[in-house]
């Protein structure tokens, strides 16, 4: 329990409605998807339940926030914001600690439509902000996590990958200023916001504080708290009269495509061809969408129901599926839309590809496009069993990421015959290109029970194994990194990277206050 | 279920929120993405679908007590079924049932429901109505002009609020009946609280008490066919009695039967009702509506940690619900225009008084009817039409707290403007 007083000057800072300490309530902050495995580890039953918070406060301000940090510095108190929080690095790892739900701030403040760019506040959802951008003509970039989740979270504090990461890039490029509050509670405003009320860039006339903010991975909320994010915005290829509209009932929708869409799923004999393909379709800027998974993934991707995607996979879809790229040409014109479909029949051809749609091997129905750009498709995989996992993946050229899925088949399929993970013949990954170019992201999805310990152990090992890869056959720098630990594990063969992120992170929370969770920690805490 | 059996399926839960929003496809603007106005409304966690299965949990694996807090946790839900909805987009999880079954294990525990809920189990059963109004009283809204038949085998079954607080509902579909020569009978001064109020906040040994008492009743009566104009009495009777106590008596809707008789052209709409209106789904007739099939069957590994149903397993997701039969119905009547909210069908945002909530949380359950004003209005419409008294009183009390120049209807309401009968 925090100390009275304490708690009495939580209070002050929200009111009574919008403070916790309740252990029910508290618990539903503790739970956490993935606690299973670390705990599991640990040599624990494998359970969610996590670090259980000492209360809950529910800001409505950048000035409530701070003033809740400020009081956390005083007072000794370990503090963690999080958004929608799915995961355990939302968590706390202090037990000594409060949690800041930011629930409450969820305003979309800006959306200017001359200079592209939107400021929001942290808990506004990429459902909803993709809405109010569609009538101004534009969109953003979502990450993979969801349309429920957060993307200032995501631009602030996650690399981010998504599945319009091919025209939209990932969230950490999308990030223009912010407004942070840093661990001891100053208010810092990155970019121009400071100089003129517009925060049309990251970076003011001053050195840039982006790289400390997030740098690569970011900091998953362990280096203070951010209130309001610019994010960058993008063309949405529809016409500006069209109307996100959809109909029918559950699970069966329809969905109104915009002109000048398609869905191809190409599909190549071998994964060279998958590659120079990758790289041409890229290169030629042709697709907002350029995703590849196990054929296993591609019975979900196209169904509504674990019931179909098995029915499909036992129908003679994995017979017919090798390694394929779902692609969508979405093009503001009829002529932008004939040149593109063309230059894609092209590539195809000169690769020796196949179409999976037009063979009727898949049929992604109209509302798979609207999941496609809602950002959904990657929840379908949890359809399996509840519940998945990714390694630590990749994040680096395209060559790498099929070096990536080539080397994991094997490791993969070594824990599917023991039984602990999901079969998907070791072909279970997640590739995407980014930004029209030669980069791409590599993560393999997992199914595992979170309920027995058995897989649960089966999946860490399995997770653990392939980080030593990356490292052993020097396969670039994972798009992920969790923890102390595993930090440590990577940076000894990079230059120690992460003797510098604590050094910044014991000079930024210079009261270790800022719970570092699953980010690294600064050194000692300031008695 | 028990909690016990619920504990694989509430561990499953992923924390990832879905829970909070309409399915995220269906999604149109950011003001009305949201399925549940207990979340929205309490904003802790813990009051969402999802933040209470964990709750759940916790209280089963011994971590937590039912504290006042978690009573009100609990209780400050009005159990309308959106989390279920959304969440089952992806995952096989029933928070909305673990939910329920909390609310059972809290009664059994000797903590739940919260006060007002146990004075009006007092009231039913004293009374046989919530309101605690005199049972004699009940067919005090029956008309002179309105023709009963106590020898029928159909059953027009008022339901507590038609009969005390919204008997211009108990009216107009008793002259709908007559004017399709549909012969019922009422049950009177005898006709008991369907017993939604008690199982719905856990105390089911009361509520099945209730409806033994009830199915014994209409057995007696030779009762064959129910005829009810309340949401929350259709889905007690025919979704709730059936697992509980063996029944074979069909249950109908008035926007059903309705639908049915102008199918027949058994009534005729022929006054024109220039109103333009929007149609909210109430969650008893709607998402939650559908049958419990039971189901026997394997649960099969057919792949490494990927299992099935041998047969399927029927699922319930929403999507059978009554939605279709109220909007035919609205559609045919002369000069109506009917404009849809964002959040219909399964979607639909709850008016907030289920539950208990009306009660236990009055203050929640008026700013949610004011949520979903706020909403219909958003149309255009003049007119918010319904076809559950229960929701239509909220509706009437946000819409006087709003001072909201909305007006609002029973479908029975409009159906016998049209058909001539309310002259």
């Amino acid at each position: 329990m925090l100390e009275k007083d304490v708690y009495a000057a939580f209070k002050k800072i929200v009111g009574e409605r919008n403070i916790s300490q309740d252990p029910g309530v508290m618990d539903s902050y503790a739970f956490q998807w993935c606690n299973e495995i670390e705990s599991a580890q640990r040599g624990e039953e494998p359970q969610r339940f996590g670090v259980r918070p000492l209360a809950v406060v529910l800001p409505k301000s950048t000035e409530e926030v701070q003033a809740i940090v400020r009081l956390c510095n005083e007072h000794d108190v370990s503090y963690k914001a999080f958004c929608t929080g799915m995961g355990p690095w939302a968590g706390l790892s202090s037990p000594r600690g409060i949690q800041i739900d930011l629930r409450r701030m969820n305003s979309i403040l800006e959306i200017d439509e001359k200079n592209m760019y939107a400021v929001i506040e942290p808990y506004v959802t990429n459902a909803q902000l993709q809405c109010e951008l569609f009538r101004h003509g534009l969109m953003h970039h979502a990450q993979g996590a969801g349309p429920q989740t957060s993307p200032l979270a995501s631009h602030t504090s996650f690399v981010g990958p998504g599945f319009t990461s091919p025209y939209t890039g990932f969230s950490g490029r999308n990030v223009l200023g912010v407004e942070w509050i840093l661990p001891d509670g100053e208010i810092l405003r990155l970019g121009s916001y400071d100089h003129n009320g517009k925060w049309f860039t990251g970076d003011g006339p001053g050195i840039s504080l982006r790289g400390i903010m997030r740098g690569w991975l970011g900091a998953y909320g362990g280096l203070g708290v951010f209130t309001k994010a610019a994010i960058r915005l993008f063309s949405w290829p529809a016409p500006k009269e069209w109307k996100w509209k959809t109909s029918g009932t559950i699970p069966e929708y329809d969905w109104d495509i915009p002109p000048f869409w398609k869905m191809y799923v190409l599909n190549f004999e071998e994964w060279e061809e998958y590659q120079n393909a990758m790289y041409e379709l890229s290169d030629r800027e042709v697709t907002m969408v350029a995703t590849t998974s196990a054929p296993e993934g591609l019975a979900a991707l196209f169904t509504n129901t674990k019931q179909e995607a098995i029915e499909s996979i036992f129908a003679g879809l994995l017979a017919k599926t090798r390694n394929y790229i779902v692609m969508l040409v979405a093009a503001h014109t009829e002529r932008e839309f004939e040149f593109r479909t063309k230059l894609v029949q092209s590539i195809m051809e000169k690769y020796g590809g196949n179409d999976l749609i037009e063979e009727g091997v898949t049929v992604p129905k109209p509302m798979h496009y609207g999941e496609t750009v809602r950002n959904m498709l990657g929840g379908h995989a949890f359809r399996f069993s509840n519940c998945f996992q990714s390694t630590h993946g990749g994040m680096d050229t395209i060559a790498m990421a099929v070096r990536l899925a080539q080397l994991n088949q094997p490791v993969k399929q070594k824990y599917i015959d023991k039984g602990v993970i999901g079969d998907d013949r070791g072909l279970g990954v997640w590739i995407t290109s980014y930004e029209s170019g030669h980069m791409a992201h590599m993560e393999t999805p997992t199914v595992y029970d979170p309920t027995s310990v058995e897989s649960c152990l089966g999946y860490a090992a399995y997770q653990d194994e392939c980080n030593q890869m990356d490292l052993d056959e020097a396969l670039g720098m994972p798009f992920f990194i969790v923890g102390d630990d595993v930090h440590n594990f990577y940076a000894e063969r990079t230059m120690n990277y992460a003797d510098w992120i604590r050094k910044i992170k014991a000079a930024f929370d210079p009261n270790g206050v800022s719970d570092p969770s699953h980010y690294v920690k600064g050194g000692e805490r300031k008695k | 279920m028990t909690l016990g059996e619920m504990e694989d399926m509430m561990d499953s839960c992923v924390r990832c929120s879905k829970c909070k929003f309409i399915p995220q496809l269906v999604i149109q603007s950011k003001r009305f993405s949201s399925i549940c106005p207990s979340i929205d409304y309490f904003n802790f966690h813990a009051y969402s679908g999802g933040g209470r299965m964990i709750t759940a949990s916790a209280y089963y694996k011994g971590r937590i007590e039912l504290t006042p807090e978690m009573l009100n946790v609990l209780y400050g839900c009005t159990n309308c079924g959106g989390c279920e909805v959304s969440c089952k987009w992806v995952y096989e999880l029933e928070p909305n049932e673990a939910i329920h079954e909390l609310r059972v294990a809290a009664v059994e525990a000797g903590v739940g429901p919260m006060l007002k809920h146990k004075k009006y189990i007092e009231l039913v059963e004293r009374n046989k109505n919530p309101y605690g109004e005199d049972p004699d009283k009940r067919p005090a809204w029956l008309t002179d002009d309105i023709t009963t038949d106590e020898s029928s085998s159909t059953l027009y079954f008022v339901g507590c609020t038609a009969s005390y607080r919204r008997e211009e509902i108990a009216v107009a579909t008793a002259k709908i009946l007559n004017s399709a020569g549909e012969d019922f009978r009422l049950m009177g001064s005898d006709e008991m609280c369907c017993g939604s109020p008690v199982y719905r906040v856990g105390d089911e040994k009361s509520a099945i008490e209730i409806m033994k008492s009830n199915i014994e009743q209409f057995k007696e009566a030779g009762i064959e066919k129910i005829i009810t104009s309340c949401s929350g009495c259709y889905n007690m009777l025919k979704v709730e009695y059936p697992r509980f106590v063996e029944h074979d008596i069909e249950v109908v809707h008035t926007s059903q039967i309705i639908e049915g008789f102008l199918k027949d052209g058994k009534i005729n709409l022929t006054e024109k009702v220039p109103l333009k209106v929007t149609y909210h789904d109430p969650c008893h007739l709607g998402r939650m509506a559908e049958p419990y099939i039971p189901w026997e069957g394997e649960k099969i590994e057919v792949l490494s940690q990927v299992y099935i149903y041998d047969p399927p397993k029927p699922e319930r997701r929403g999507a059978g619900g009554v939605y279709d039969a109220p909007r035919n119905v609205l559609k045919q009547i002369p000069g109506l225009e009917l404009v849809e909210m964002e959040r219909i069908r399964e979607y639909s945002y709850c008016c907030g008084a289920g539950g208990g909530c009306k009660s236990a949380f009055p203050d929640f359950a008026l700013w949610a009817s004011n949520e979903r004003l706020e909403e219909a209005e958003s149309t255009g419409a003049s007119t918010l039409v319904s076809a559950c008294p229960f929701c239509g009183t909220n509706f009437k009390d946000g819409i006087e707290s709003r001072n909201s120049k909305m007006e609002y209807f029973d479908i029975t309401e409009l159906v016998l403007r049209s058909i001539g009968g309310d002259k």
